[in-house]
C-alpha cells in the first residue's frame, strides 16, 4: 500500500526579551549556572508571577508576523508535572485560552507551487530549568541550573498539513526567517532558541484519516528536520507492513546514529487555570500600535525587490531573508549603482565573507557607504574583481577610508596598452608550445595564457582589455 | 504547655514612631514572611526555612508603626485550625492585633473562640505577596483583635496596590481610606434561611438572641433565601483541593524544607520527601486535588461554574440587603480538634461561603457564650464595602455592650 506522511510540527522559540517571563531576571539562560535566578523564578515560598509585558508584547509581533489573530482575552494555565526541572510542580502555559490562532506562512512545494500551511495556535509559556545529570563516585546526582527556569517562550502549533520532510524544512525556514524579521527571537535551532518537535503519522494516499502520531524531538538543525522525518515516515512505513501497530509515544533523534529511539511514552499533564497570573486583555488601540511596529515581511518584500530594483525572484528572496541584510541592500541602492550587481555581491562576496568572520554586518566597519564606494570603483574598471574581494576584506577589518585602501593596496588597474603588450610578449616567450596548439585550433589554450598573464600582472591586469589584447596578437 | 510561638522578636521595639499603628502589637502565622523569621507554614515541607524577604503586609505594618511580637503556631500549610495557637498566644502575650491566613474561616472562627473580631476582607484588597498560601483564589489575609478599630486602621495601612501582586484587580488597587464612614441610616440585615437548617435547636435559639440584640440595635432583621446554600461547601471543597495540589507541587526538597534521604534516583527522593513532609491531614486533601486534576477534571469545570453561580446569587442578595447575618460556628462542634478533612469541612460550614465568593465579612462576638462555647455573628458586606462593614460592626457592638 502506498502511504502518504502527515507531518505537524511544535515549534519553542525562545523570545529575545531582557527578562524573563514572571520575574525581572536577566533572560540569559547560558550564564555561569544559577546566577540569574530570583524568589519568583526559584519559585520560593510566598513568591508571585509577574508577566512581563515585553515579553508579552514580543509574543504578540511574533504572533502578527505569523499571520495569527490576537485573542481579546487569553489566560495562563498550570500544566501539572514533576520534575527536578520545574520548581512549581507545573509549568505556566497557555493551555485553555492561548495567545492567538489561526496564523499561516507560506512555502514553495516540491512542485514549485505555493503551498500555504496553517498554524493552529501560538500560545506563551515559561520555559523550565537545565538538569545535568552526572555521578559523585558511584551515585548518580542530577544537579539543576535555574538560570532558563522562567525564560520567555513562545510555542507555534502548527496545522498537520506537511506531507514531506521538504514541507517541514521550509516551514521552519519560512517561520525562522519571519520571526527574525520582528526582532522578537533570535531563532537558533544550533544554541536552542528554536526547539522543534515534528509528530508524525501515516495514513494511506489518498484517505483523510489522522492516524495516530509518533512525536519526535532533539533535531537541532533544519538538515536534522528533515532526516528525522524521513527516516520516521520509513520506520512507520515497515512498522505497517509488518502489521505491527502504531503507539502514541515520543521518540528521540539521535544526530550520529541517524536514526530515531523511542524515548518514553508521551504524557499530557492536567492544566488548571492559574489563579494569579493576569488575564491578558488585548485592546484595539493596543493591537494598532503593535501593528504599527512591525516590519515589512519577506513575502510582500520579495514583490516590491523585484519590481523597484528589477532583481530576479531567486535574488530578491536572498536579499530579502534577513532583515538587516535587507535594509543593507537598500541602503546601497540609494547610490547610483546596478541593483542586480549589488545583490549579486551582497550573495556571492559579503555573505561569504561574514560567515568566514562569523559576525553580523552591523559589527563590522562596513557600511552602506564604504560598499556602495567600493562597487562604484568596480564599476568604473578603477580596480578588478579580485582586488576588489581584497578591499571588501579591508573595510570589513579596518576603519580606514576606501580611498587610503585603494592607494596604500596599490589596487589600480593594468590597463595601459603598452604595459599590457609587453606583458603578453613575455608570457608567450615563457610558453612557445601553448602558442603553437592554439595556432593549430585549440583554443581551450586562450584561457590558460590568460590565466598566466593575470598571474604575471599579480592580478591588477584589466581582464576585458588583456583578452582583446591577447586575441588580437595571437590571430 | 507547648510553647505557643514559632517565633518570638527578641527586639519588639517599634520600628516608627507617630506611625498609624505606632503601639499596636501585632502577632503573625508562620506562613507570613517576615525577613529572617523561620517560616514553616506549619509543616515539614518547610522546616527549618527562613524567610528572604518581608511579605508586602509585613512591611506596610512595620512602616506603620506597628510591632511585630512573633508569630504563633499554625494549622499546616493554614488547612483548617488545628494545632492553631494564634488566640491563645495573642491574648497569653497581651497583642492589639492577630493576622491569621482566612482560608475557610480560619480567622473568623479563632476570632469565634476567644470571643474577638475577626475580619476576612475582600478579596484582592490585600496583597499576597510574602504569604505562603495554599488556596490562591480563595485565601485572604485576615484580622482578629479585641478592638474592632485596630481591625480598620491596620486593613487602611494594608490594603492596596503593591507592584508585587499583579494579580490584586483594579478595583482594589486604591485600597480603602482609614476613616470609617458615619452610618446614618438603619441597615437591613438579611438571615439566609437555608443555612438555618444544619443547626441543632440550641444553636438556632442562640443565633435568634443574638439576632435579637441587632435588632434591638436598630438592625431590620429580615429572612431572606440562598437556594443554592447547600453547594458552597462541595464548590470549596473540590476548587480548593485542586489549588492545594497546585500550591504544593512545590515542596519537593530540592530547594529547603525537609528532603528524605536520597533514593536510587530523583524520582525516588521525591516520592519518599513528599511522603514524608505532609501530614495526615493534608495529605488525602492533596490527593482528592490531584484526583480532580488528572482524573475528573470536568467535575472542577462544574465547581468553577457553580462558583461563579454562587457569586452571582450573593451579589444579587446584597444588592437587596445590607448585609448578610449568619452565625460564625457551631456550638457544639470544635475546629480546633477536626482530624479529617470531612470534619474541617464539617466545621467551617458556616464561615466557607465567603471564601469562595470572594465577599468581606467581620465575626463580631457575642457577648456570652451560647452553651458555653462563643458561636461568633457574622455580618456579610456587599464587595470592596469593607470600611462600612467595620463601621457597623463598631456601632453595632457598642450598642449592644450597652443594651447588656
Amino acid at each position: 500500500m502506498k502511504y502518504e506522511a502527515v507531518i505537524g510540527l511544535e515549534i519553542h522559540v525562545q523570545l529575545n526579551a531582557a527578562t524573563k517571563l514572571f520575574c525581572d531576571c536577566p533572560n540569559r539562560p547560558g550564564d555561569e549556572p544559577n546566577r540569574n535566578i530570583c524568589p519568583v523564578c526559584l519559585w520560593m515560598p510566598g513568591a508571585l508571577p509577574h508577566l512581563s509585558r515585553e515579553a508579552l508584547e514580543k509574543a504578540m509581533l511574533a504572533c502578527l508576523a505569523l499571520n495569527c489573530t490576537i485573542q481579546p482575552e487569553s489566560s495562563f494555565d498550570q500544566k501539572v508535572y514533576y520534575y527536578p526541572d520545574l520548581p512549581k510542580g507545573y509549568q505556566l502555559s497557555q493551555h485553555h485560552k492561548p495567545l492567538a490562532r489561526n496564523g499561516w506562512v507560506d512555502i514553495m512545494g516540491l512542485d514549485d507551487q505555493r503551498k500555504r500551511l496553517r498554524i493552529h495556535h501560538i500560545h506563551m509559556e515559561e520555559d523550565v530549568a537545565k538538569l545535568l545529570h552526572e555521578t559523585e563516585g558511584r551515585t548518580p546526582i542530577t544537579l539543576v541550573d535555574f538560570n532558563r527556569a522562567g525564560a520567555p517562550l513562545i510555542e507555534i502549533v502548527s496545522e498537520p498539513d506537511m506531507r514531506s520532510p521538504h514541507d517541514a524544512m521550509e516551514y521552519v525556514k519560512a517561520l525562522r526567517a519571519q520571526l527574525r524579521y520582528t526582532g522578537a527571537a533570535e531563532c537558533s535551532l544550533e544554541q536552542g532558541t528554536l526547539r522543534v518537535d515534528a509528530n508524525v503519522s501515516l495514513r494511506p494516499w489518498g484517505s483523510d484519516l489522522l492516524n495516530t502520531k509518533v512525536e519526535i524531538k532533539n533535531m537541532n538543525s533544519i538538515r536534522n528536520v528533515g532526516d528525522a522525518v524521513a527516516y520516521e515516515i520509513v520506520r512507520q512505513t515497515r512498522c505497517l507492513e509488518k502489521g505491527e501497530p502504531i503507539v502514541l509515544h515520543t521518540r528521540l533523534w539521535d544526530p550520529e546514529k541517524r536514526i530515531t529511539t523511542a524515548m518514553r511514552g508521551k504524557f499530557e499533564g492536567p492544566c488548571v487555570p492559574d489563579p494569579s497570573v493576569a488575564r491578558i486583555v488585548v485592546t484595539d488601540a493596543w493591537l494598532h500600535a503593535l501593528r504599527e511596529q512591525l516590519p515589512e515581511m519577506p513575502a510582500p518584500k520579495i514583490d516590491r525587490f523585484m519590481t523597484t530594483y528589477g532583481l530576479a525572484p531567486d535574488e530578491a528572496a536572498a536579499m530579502t531573508a534577513e532583515r538587516d541584510l535587507s535594509d543593507f541592500f537598500e541602503a546601497v541602492a540609494q547610490y547610483d549603482l546596478p541593483p542586480r550587481k549589488i545583490a549579486g555581491w551582497i550573495s556571492t562576496q559579503l555573505v561569504p565573507a561574514l560567515r568566514e568572520r562569523n559576525r553580523n554586518i552591523d559589527r563590522t566597519h562596513l557600511t552602506a557607504e564604504r560598499f556602495a564606494g567600493l562597487l562604484t570603483a568596480l564599476e568604473s574598471d578603477r580596480i578588478n574583481t579580485q582586488a576588489a574581494r581584497e578591499v571588501l576584506a579591508r573595510l570589513l577589518d579596518s576603519e580606514a577610508p576606501i580611498e587610503e585602501i585603494l592607494k596604500k593596496g596599490d589596487f589600480g588597474q593594468l590597463s595601459d596598452t603598452a604595459d599590457l603588450k609587453g606583458l603578453i610578449e613575455r608570457v608567450l616567450a615563457d610558453h612557445p608550445s601553448d602558442v603553437q596548439d592554439f595556432r593549430s585550433g585549440n583554443t581551450k589554450v586562450l584561457g590558460f595564457l590568460m590565466g598566466r598573464a593575470m598571474k604575471a600582472s599579480r592580478g591588477k591586469a584589466d581582464p576585458k582589455r588583456l583578452k582583446e589584447l591577447l586575441t588580437e596578437r595571437l590571430s | 504547655m507547648p510553647d505557643r510561638f514559632t517565633y518570638r522578636n527578641p527586639s519588639s521595639e517599634p520600628c516608627v514612631a507617630g506611625g498609624p499603628l505606632t503601639g499596636v502589637r501585632v502577632i503573625v502565622q508562620p506562613n507570613m514572611s517576615v525577613k529572617g523569621w523561620p517560616c514553616n507554614a506549619g509543616s515539614r515541607a518547610l522546616s527549618g526555612y527562613s524567610a528572604l524577604e518581608n511579605a508586602t503586609v509585613v512591611s506596610r505594618l512595620a512602616q506603620a508603626g506597628a510591632t511585630l511580637i512573633g508569630s504563633s503556631r499554625m494549622a499546616e500549610l493554614g488547612f483548617g485550625t488545628a494545632g492553631d495557637t494564634t488566640a491563645q498566644a495573642f491574648t497569653d502575650s497581651r497583642a492589639d492585633l492577630a493576622l491569621i491566613t482566612d482560608t475557610m474561616g480560619e480567622a473568623r472562627m479563632a476570632a469565634a473562640g476567644a470571643g474577638l473580631y475577626g475580619f476576612k476582607p475582600s478579596y484582592g484588597l490585600i496583597s499576597r505577596y510574602g504569604l505562603m498560601g495554599l488556596v490562591p483564589s480563595m485565601e485572604c489575609i485576615g484580622l482578629m483583635a479585641a478592638d474592632p478599630s485596630h481591625i480598620g486602621q491596620a486593613l487602611a495601612v494594608m490594603a492596596g496596590a503593591d507592584p508585587n501582586d499583579p494579580s490584586i484587580p483594579h478595583d482594589c488597587a486604591g485600597g480603602v481610606s482609614a476613616d470609617l464612614p458615619p452610618i446614618t441610616d438603619s441597615p437591613v440585615a438579611g438571615v439566609i434561611e437555608e443555612c438555618m437548617d444544619g443547626l441543632e435547636e440550641t444553636e438556632q435559639k442562640a443565633f435568634q438572641t443574638g439576632a435579637a440584640r441587632l435588632s434591638a440595635a436598630g438592625v431590620t432583621v429580615k429572612t431572606v433565601s440562598l437556594p443554592p446554600y447547600g453547594l458552597f461547601r462541595d464548590a470549596h471543597h473540590l476548587i480548593a483541593a485542586v489549588e492545594a495540589s497546585s500550591s504544593a507541587g512545590k515542596y519537593d526538597g530540592v530547594r529547603y524544607g525537609h528532603r528524605a534521604p536520597t533514593g536510587k534516583n530523583w524520582n525516588e527522593m521525591y516520592l519518599n520527601t513528599r511522603s514524608e513532609i505532609f501530614g495526615p491531614l493534608i495529605k488525602p486533601f492533596l490527593f482528592q486535588g490531584a484526583y480532580f486534576q488528572f482524573k475528573n477534571y470536568a467535575a472542577f469545570e462544574n465547581a468553577c461554574r457553580i462558583r461563579g453561580r454562587l457569586f452571582r446569587a450573593v451579589t444579587h442578595l446584597l444588592d437587596q440587603v445590607d448585609l448578610l447575618l449568619l452565625p460564625t460556628r457551631r456550638a457544639a462542634l470544635d475546629p480546633t480538634q477536626a482530624a479529617t478533612i470531612e470534619e474541617t469541612y464539617h466545621a467551617f460550614a458556616l464561615t466557607l461561603s465567603a471564601n469562595v465568593t470572594g465577599h468581606p465579612v467581620l465575626q463580631i462576638p457575642d457577648p456570652t457564650p451560647a452553651g458555653g462555647a462563643y458561636m461568633g455573628l457574622q455580618l456579610m458586606g456587599a464587595r470592596l464595602a469593607d470600611m462600612r462593614l467595620l463601621s457597623v460592626g463598631l456601632c453595632l457592638s457598642s450598642t449592644m455592650r450597652e443594651g447588656r
